[in-house]
């Protein structure tokens, strides 16, 4: 027979095991390591997101498997730089723990980080050459992506035929200009005029095209959006079209890799935004969890024309699965 | 304390607690809209996405109140629809606005957003009647497909009323014609092909039917089909009635691609492709809603819904759920 002090100690071990289960399993000993959604903006220099549609997956993907939510924002003026850092300090405002930004210009967004207006992480997804002062960003050297194109241009278009350079007259980002600047100096080594021409009368790049174009030439458009405007022009006006060597670009919007795929677009410079949109949610994860280990990586970019756009290499990095 | 006081106390915090919660809801000051579109690669689909992203930001600029979109493509898989709208719901969106993949099959995404409580605007493709009589928060923004077909009827009907020989090319008193027709579970194609056709006929113009397909609404799946017709029924097609702009535009790669002159092609959408072919003349006319206020309508609604307000004067809806978006001809 148990007695019954016996019993009563029998009683307390099983309540002491019982409170031990309840406190375990309710998180009060072992504690859960709390994942909370992380609240991230994405904001671009674009009013529309057509040059993003990759960038935009990768960074769903990222979003999923960080747990994040990351908010996506296009401007209400293309290449705005007041507006883009109102949103900027707007998402800040509204709760957004970390910022990734396509400056439109990088010294403000600087200058703000400096004078801590802006106080939570900013990943840049601006230019090698400028984003070295500013920190923490997955950028692209694209003076670099200028010499690349120009170099595989100059191999392919005749000796001393003058080279069109297309830029829309509004836009100052350093992406156009440091581009633009890299595809000049190899283009004038090698013997190039370099004529810089923007869009002019109701026509646009049409009207400006026909007017330059009187003598064959070859068309190097600053941004997409250029490159895209051109080829429409191109497409619309066989006349002219025939009187251009070839077009050649930046960028990768759906648009773009159909005229590509068309032959009215010759070559392009691209670069992986699948991984860049992934690798910019992940780096501000990383700043915010604080395991960052890197500052800035830089992405590759790589020359793709008609030919080999349905290799394997660059069909899985142009259109990527989800 | 005496039992009438704690009464009292507990009246004041009461309303205090009501005051509070009051404030609160006049306060929003941004809204969340989740999206998810059946596939992100239709023209017509994307050209609305376009509209509702410039009026989602029409709205913010002139209400002052955030609008954060969250667009997400379902690359037609009603699985991952239903997966997209819960992680809509996790995320807080305030409204959904859901162009279904299969429009038989909503019931999950009405479960999630009823439980939640969140109001949802379904687009483009009607859910069922019974599914949309489930709950007073279900909406749907779309266009009239009888209209759209009689539309569409009418633009040949007038023409030939003008030029018989324009529509019949060959002049033996019969337009010979093929259609190409979507999917077959879409509420659109059905209704599109019947008028379309019935109004041809109404209107006097002698037609006769060669052959017709199912091309899905897809752009390479008319051009092959147009292909084979081509080889099958070599120099008989006159007409090529299409219940969307994108399969037109398929018969008319085939047609160039053939090197095949003179064969008229009318289409539905009024996408940006298609008024680029009925400028170059490639397509003799096409059916457009009108976009901008398409666009609006999903924007308005969703945001008033959103904020727990009426339903904007400007789009009545019928039976308090359809909003029909005006149409019209658009014709070389």
């Amino acid at each position: 027979m148990i007695g019954k002090k016996s019993r009563i100690l029998i009683l307390f071990y099983i309540l002491v095991l019982v409170v031990l289960f309840l406190m375990c399993s309710t998180d009060l000993i072992i504690r859960e390591p709390e994942k909370g959604v992380y609240e991230v903006a994405v904001i671009i220099e674009d009013v529309r997101d057509d040059n993003y549609g990759n960038f935009r997956k990768g960074m769903d993907r990222a979003a999923v498997e960080f747990n994040a939510d990351v908010r996506f924002i296009t401007l209400y003026e293309r290449l705005d730089g007041g507006q883009q850092m109102e949103l900027l300090l707007r998402e800040q405002q509204d709760g957004a723990e970390a910022l990734i930004v396509a400056p439109v210009d990088e010294e403000s967004i600087s200058q703000a980080m400096s004078k801590k207006q802006v106080t939570i992480p900013v990943v840049l997804l601006g230019t090698e050459s400028r984003e070295e002062k500013a920190g923490s960003g997955v950028v692209i050297d694209y003076e670099h992506m200028g010499r690349q194109l120009a170099w595989e241009m100059q191999e392919r278009i005749p000796e001393h035929c003058p080279v069109v350079i297309l830029k829309d007259p509004a836009d100052k980002s350093a992406m156009s200009e440091d581009f633009l600047q890299g595809a000049r100096a190899v283009l004038s080594d090698h013997g190039h005029d370099c004529l810089l021409a923007g869009p002019s009368g109701k026509d646009g790049y049409k009207e400006m095209l026909g007017e330059m174009t009187e003598e064959p030439a070859v068309i190097l458009a600053g941004s997409p959006q250029v490159l895209e405007e051109a080829a429409g022009a191109l497409r619309e006006d066989s006349v002219l079209s025939g009187r251009v060597w070839g077009l050649y670009g930046r960028g990768n919007t759906m648009e773009i890799l159909n005229d590509l795929d068309q032959g009215r677009i010759t070559g392009i410079c691209v670069t992986d935004e699948f991984s860049r949109g992934y690798l910019s949610v992940r780096m501000a994860i990383q700043a915010l969890e604080g395991t960052k280990d890197q500052e800035l990586l830089e992405m590759d970019s790589y020359y793709i024309e008609k030919e080999n756009l349905r290799e394997p290499k660059f069909e899985k990095m142009l259109f990527p699965m989800e | 304390m005496s039992g009438r006081k704690i009464a009292w106390l507990l009246l004041v915090c009461l309303f205090l607690t009501g005051c509070q919660r009051a404030q609160k809801e006049e306060e929003k000051t941004s809204i969340r809209i989740g999206i998810s579109l059946y596939r992100g690669d239709d023209t017509f689909i994307n050209n609305i996405r376009s509209v509702i992203e410039e009026k989602a930001k029409e709205y913010e600029r002139e209400s002052g109140i955030k609008v954060t979109l969250d667009i997400q493509d379902a690359k037609g898989s009603q699985n991952t629809q239903n997966n997209q709208v819960e992680r809509f719901i996790s995320l807080g969106c305030d409204v959904l606005c859901i162009n279904p993949v299969d429009r038989m099959d909503v019931s999950v995404i009405i479960d999630r957003a009823m439980t939640a409580g969140v109001p949802v605007v379904f687009f483009n493709r009607q859910p069922v009647e019974e599914d949309m009589n489930r709950w007073d928060k279900l909406y749907y923004i779309g266009v009239d497909a009888r209209e759209t077909a009689i539309l569409q009827g009418q633009m040949v009907v007038d023409l030939y009323g003008e030029q018989p020989w324009a529509v019949d090319r060959n002049e033996d008193g019969v337009v010979s014609y093929v259609l190409l027709e979507g999917e077959s579970s879409h509420q659109d194609s059905l209704i599109r092909t019947e008028w379309s056709i019935q109004t041809l006929k109404d209107g006097g113009v002698p037609i006769e039917k060669i052959t017709g397909g199912i091309a899905n609404w897809e752009r390479s799946q008319a051009s092959a089909l147009m292909e084979q017709w081509l080889d099958a029924y070599p120099d008989t097609i006159e007409l090529v009635v299409s219940n969307n702009d994108d399969m037109a535009l398929g018969a008319i790669d085939a047609l160039e691609r053939a090197k095949v002159t003179g064969v008229n092609v009318v289409g539905i959408d009024g996408t940006t492709p298609g008024i680029e072919a009925l400028e170059s003349g490639k397509l003799l006319g096409t059916v457009s809603a009108n976009k901008e206020i398409y666009g609006s309508a999903i924007v308005d609604l969703a945001a008033s819904c959103a904020l727990g307000e009426e339903c904007p004067e400007e789009y009545p809806l019928t039976d308090g759920v359809y909003y029909w978006t005006p149409q019209e001809i658009l014709i070389q």
